[in-house]
């Protein structure tokens, strides 16, 4: 029996459940209000039958579904173990490995995953493990289907009229919801403990000072055995991410997003408005792969062009130009939908004082409401430059491999993200400190797009407040 | 209290507007202010112009993808040396009977007679066109048959006048035999990843964006709506509170290939998920989505009017019932509309499939969550990667397909957006 | 139609003839003809929604700002058109400055409020001069003495009755001919409203100032002719003690006496 007929199975039951106690619900609602005087018109049933229906569905469904999940997990285990016990398993080597290999090998072919297995001690295991699965998943889904009935049971004779089911099911409901919320902090507990669990063992291997302050980044010699304690220096991935993230995109997408905003605020005319909006819009919506290849196939052979025409040395055709010119347009709608707010959120006394003084527009905007805005416009500059540091595609594809510590926009640099693909993708040794470093890297990367998150998050709305 | 009243001031001359200088440096004031709103529009005309140009290159390059250049070759199947009963490809063992016909040297010997020294030019996968044509029409096994197979990749280059000198002249000259010609490419919709250029499909790709997405949405969407419920109408003012609300608004911000280290580090090494499998990738873009959706949801919550919870409580509702009866149906448009938004997000996303290993060569679509798959956006990368110069213009045909999947996607949300929006 | 009283007044500043705004379809003022006087403070009175705001801002063109109004009939300064395409919108401004009902100080020092008219418009030729500027319209506002030895503050630390006097002091850095002032001391305390009133009865005769206020002991303490409006008309235009005393219309005497409003 597979886990989605008794899945099904189960969920039917619990639907004759929910009908059945809802229609004895019914009943008893009946029956008191024709028992009862016509004056007393109070219904006597404390819960709506649907809730009654619900409380017993839910003790047929929840408890045979959290049976059947531990029992997964259990499984197989116990299949394992009782393979082993079988005579054909007493021929498997006492090694480890070896015999986990044939286990496997073992329950691939018993699951149908492979035909035939290529080791023969694995081939006679396939029959005894087939065995120990019917059992197992047979004996899990009888106790699933008892625990249904049971459950099933129990709630179905709590059906009375003062029985309280609505608040019991929406005690339940509010569970659902609080675990619901609590998965965010799961999943920010996840990153964080993963993330420190593998970086702490990448610093056993490297020293954390080496790592932070080291200007040589060469994991691959690391990998090939010329030590690890100078190979991983991060300063250049450090560097690379910030000259294409914070410095060539951010003078991209500074200027053309905040002169967007304020054109776009101030000048266009709301049908203009109406159309450039989303076409901004569309430019944050295009995905970043797509982003990463017109930037390697279109803009870098074109920049490598322009820097060979001006005779710069060492132009490469992975610039760090070509990558950060590209991520400054993917940011532009970002820093232009954060200008727009805080231009916005100015309020428009301040606009009127100073047209009434007979200042122009632009001087209005530059010396009124940009300063007045500042604040908020430099906490979407650092959200913006989070998101840029963060970006991994364009650089992957656009920016290089090559660790240099460089100010030429021309040469090549590689980045934090780059760098976590190219140790991560592959077949992985997870103790190596090669794919460890990674982790490390990632960190980093966390700790640094938080810091900014966090520090934008206050500057702006601290802004707020101040003409709320 | 003292009067304000003014001390005794030189008076100014009173200013005189007409004047000169003044006129001029009026003038002059004008001409910085036409020249910032010029600043101002040509800043958002490069931000469009770069779009289009974006756009443009792509469709340039990439429309060419969904096409291919064809050889029509006549194939003499009765007198070839196969043995096949038509008979036996209707029967169950088609497949078994087809399996053992050398499609291969079939194709080769054709193309000599037919091409002579030109037979290079034709794909090395042309028998592929050969077999699935007599499996598509037995009979044709009885007649002498003109098929159309696809050119080789070089060949299709030359088509487009892009391919080296001696494909463009081998071009010219099959030209001008009449047996060329271009035709749409649906390979390239229903077939997966290849070696060569001239047969590979998105149809496998984009099977594994489907799977990966339905995982996605599954678990993103009542997760996230539950959490937003949860904050939005329930959740008490303490510490734990805030400690979700600050974990929910940073996961929104943490860079997307952070969520893949962690369902490197979680779901494929501490949980041994299948490596590679659109229920992992779903997983870890599931946990990117929830927040977006919990931020769309819970503004949208905030939109419906006090004054709807209140009526329900007034008569007698619980708590439950007022956010299930009411507020709920009337934020539900909104959330949907974040959902969307959410999703076409995460169609478009790579990085963090990459760190889960869903880069795989992936020949054959897959079967359910659990076998190996890739990505559109993957496989777009995948591609771009490629040497063959025959894989640029599927690279850029498949970002046109991703594209034209996110503009629906968002194209459908602005319609529920303007469509449902209630002003209260 | 109202047959409204005689728009004229002896030595005009500004006068309107006919004029009418509309916002898109709606129309919010109706064949307004008015005379600003020169040495006179003018009071616009009326309940709210009578238009009294609307008129005042169509007298430095500031309905320019918002997209939908249009302005039709004849306001002139000085015998000039100002809707002409010959007047130039900023140069209006400069010399019809005006002041807010709330005080709207931009978020920049106390010297830099003060110094923006100046500078936007050149006034002065050097840092000198500017610091001259900056005092004496300080000084004109009655501000000098309480903000002196903090010019660098920042204009949104003063408080609201400081804040609404820097805004008259920044109005009149840039030496205008009019001042217009909207609810000037409706956001302000009774302390406050005083300093106010008693500085618009300082300032009068430089220039030539227009108030409008809701509050009709202001009117009558503050000016010398008083229009009233109603429903986007004018009702009754003459000089203060009369219209206080001796209304021609109804609805003047029914609003003044408080009947409604």
């Amino acid at each position: 029996m597979n886990a989605v007929s008794i899945f099904t199975l189960i969920l039917g039951l619990g639907l004759i459940a929910w009908l059945s106690a809802r229609a004895k619900a019914m009943r008893l609602a009946s029956a008191s209000s024709e028992a009862g005087p016509a004056a007393h018109r109070r219904p006597l049933l404390h819960s709506l039958p649907g809730f009654h229906g619900w409380y017993a569905a839910l003790w047929v469904v929840a408890p045979a579904m959290l049976f059947m999940a531990v029992w997964a997990n259990v499984m197989p285990a116990l299949v394992t173990d009782r393979v082993l016990h079988d005579p054909a398993a007493a021929t498997l080597p006492l090694d480890p490995m070896s015999r986990g290999a044939i286990l496997s090998e073992a329950r691939n072919v018993a699951q149908g995953g492979a035909q035939v297995a290529f080791d023969p001690r694995a081939n006679a295991l396939v029959e005894p493990y087939r065995a120990a699965q019917r059992l197992y998943s047979l004996g899990g889904a009888i106790v699933a289907l008892m625990l249904a009935f049971a459950g099933g049971a129990y709630a179905f004779t709590r059906v009375r009229p003062d029985f309280r089911a609505r608040n019991k099911v929406e005690r339940v409901v509010m569970g659902a919801l609080l675990t619901a919320s609590l998965i965010a902090i799961i999943t920010t507990v996840g990153i964080v403990a993963s993330l420190l669990w593998e970086s702490l063992r990448f610093f056993s291997f490297v020293n954390p000072f080496d790592f932070l302050f080291g200007t040589k980044w060469s994991p691959q010699s690391a990998a090939l055995g010329y030590g690890s304690d100078n190979a991983f220096g991060a300063v250049p991935l450090f560097w690379g991410t910030i000259f294409i993230g914070a410095i060539i995109a951010m003078v991209v997408a500074i200027p053309l997003g905040l002169m967007s905003a304020v054109y776009l605020t101030q000048y266009a005319k709301p049908r203009a408005r109406a159309w450039l909006k989303p076409i901004l819009e569309v430019l944050a919506g295009v995905p970043t792969v797509v982003y990463g290849y017109f930037a390697a196939l279109t803009i870098a052979p074109n920049m490598r062009d322009f820097a060979v025409m001006l005779g710069i040395p060492n132009a490469s055709s992975e610039s760090a130009l070509a990558a950060g010119l590209v991520m400054g347009v993917m940011i532009i709608p970002f820093v232009s939908s954060m200008a727009d707010d805080s231009i916005a959120s100015v309020p428009q006394a301040m606009r009127d004082g100073s047209l009434a003084m007979g200042a122009t527009t632009s001087e209005t905007i530059r010396q009124v409401l940009v300063p007045a805005a500042l604040p908020g416009v430099v906490g979407g500059v650092l959200l913006a430059v989070s998101r840029a540091i963060g970006e991994t595609m364009i650089v992957v594809m656009a920016a290089g491999l090559a660790a240099n510590l460089t100010l030429n926009p021309f040469a090549s640099v590689t980045t934090v993200t780059t760098q976590i693909v190219q140790l991560l993708t592959g077949d992985q040794e997870f103790d190596s400190p090669k794919t460890l470093a990674a982790f490390a890297l990632g960190l980093v990367l966390f700790v640094v797009t938080l810091l900014l998150n966090i520090v934008a998050l206050r500057v702006v709305k601290r802004y707020r407040e101040a003409y709320e | 209290m003292t009067a304000p009243v003014p001390s005794p001031q030189p008076d100014r001359a009173p200013t005189d507007w007409k004047g000169a200088a003044m006129q001029k440096r009026i003038a002059a004031r004008y001409s910085a202010e036409r020249r910032f709103r010029t600043l101002g529009l040509t800043a958002i005309v490069m931000s469009a112009g770069f779009l289009a140009y974006l756009l443009i290159s792509m469709l340039h390059d990439g429309l060419a993808g969904f096409t291919r250049t064809e050889i029509a070759m006549r194939i003499d199947f009765p007198t070839a040396p196969i043995v096949l009963d038509p008979a036996s490809l209707r029967s169950a063992n088609a497949d078994a009977a087809l399996a053992s016909v050398n499609w291969q040297s079939l194709t080769d010997q054709a193309a000599q007679e037919n091409l002579g020294k030109d037979s290079i030019w034709l794909a090395p996968s042309a028998w592929v066109a050969v077999r699935d044509a007599v499996k598509h029409d037995p009979s044709v096994l009885q007649k002498v048959a003109t098929l159309n197979l696809p050119a080789s990749a070089e060949l299709d280059l030359a088509a487009k006048s892009d391919g080296s000198d001696e494909a463009e002249a081998a071009y010219a000259r099959l030209d001008k035999t009449g047996l060329v010609h271009r035709a749409v490419n649906w390979s390239f919709l229903t077939a997966s990843d290849g070696t060569d250029p001239t047969q590979v499909g998105i149809w496998g790709a984009f099977k594994g964006s489907l799977l990966t997405m339905t995982v996605t949405l599954l678990l993103s969407f009542p997760i996230g709506v539950l959490a937003a419920l949860y904050l939005e109408e329930y959740a008490p003012r303490n510490r734990w509170t805030d400690m979700i609300e600050v974990s929910i608004n940073n996961l929104a911000a943490v860079p997307s290939i952070i969520f893949g280290l962690l369902g490197l580090a979680v779901f494929l090494n501490t949980l041994h998920l299948p490596r590679s499998a659109a229920l992992v990738g779903g997983l870890t873009l599931a946990l990117m989505t929830m927040p977006v959706i919990v931020i769309a949801g819970r503004n949208a919550i905030k939109a419906v009017p006090p004054s709807i919870r209140d009526a329900a409580l007034g008569i007698g509702a619980s708590p439950v019932q007022v956010v299930f009866h009411h507020v709920l149906p009337l934020a539900l448009p909104g959330i949907m509309t974040g959902t969307i938004i959410g999703m076409a997000r995460a169609l478009g996303e790579t990085a963090p499939l990459l760190m889960i290993g869903m880069r795989a060569f992936i020949a054959s679509p897959p079967g359910g969550i659990t076998d190996p798959a890739t990505v559109l956006p993957v496989q777009i990368f995948l591609w771009s990667d490629e040497v063959s110069k025959g894989f640029v213009e599927k690279t850029s045909a498949a970002i046109i397909v991703l594209l034209a999947f996110l503009l629906g996607m968002n194209s459908i949300a602005i319609y529920l957006r303007n469509k449902f929006e209630r002003r209260w | 139609m109202t047959d409204i009283s005689n728009p004229k007044t002896p030595n005009p500043k500004m006068s309107a003839r006919n004029v009418n705004v509309y916002y898109g379809e709606k129309q919010a003022i109706q064949n307004v003809s008015i005379d600003v006087d020169t040495d006179n403070v003018t009071a616009f009175i009326g309940p709210s929604g009578c238009g009294k705001s609307t008129f005042l801002r169509t007298l430095n063109r500031m309905n320019d700002t918002v997209a939908s109004a249009r302005v039709t009939g004849e306001i002139t300064l000085d015998g000039e058109d100002i809707y002409s395409s010959g007047m130039d919108v900023v140069q209006l401004r400069a010399r019809v400055g005006m002041v807010f009902q709330k005080p709207n100080p931009f978020p920049k020092s106390i010297y830099d409020n003060i110094a923006y008219g100046p500078r936007i418009h050149g006034l002065a030729s050097s840092k000198a001069d500017l610091d001259q500027i900056v005092e004496s319209s300080l000084r004109r506002a009655g501000l000098w003495d309480e903000v002196k030895d903090r010019l660098k503050d920042s204009g949104t630390a003063l408080s609201g009755g400081q804040q609404q006097r820097l805004c008259i002091g920044r109005a009149i850095a840039v030496e205008p001919e009019v001042i217009l002032m909207d609810e000037p001391c409706s956001a302000l305390d009774p302390i406050a409203t005083a300093k106010i009133e008693e500085l618009i009865h300082a300032l009068r005769g430089r220039y030539a100032i227009v108030i409008v206020t809701h509050n009709m002991q202001q009117a009558a303490r503050v000016s010398q002719r008083t229009a009233f409006f109603h429903l986007g008309t004018l009702v009754e235009y003459g000089v203060t003690s009369e219209i206080f005393t001796n209304p021609r219309e109804l609805r003047t005497k029914d609003y003044i006496t408080g009947r409604y409003g």
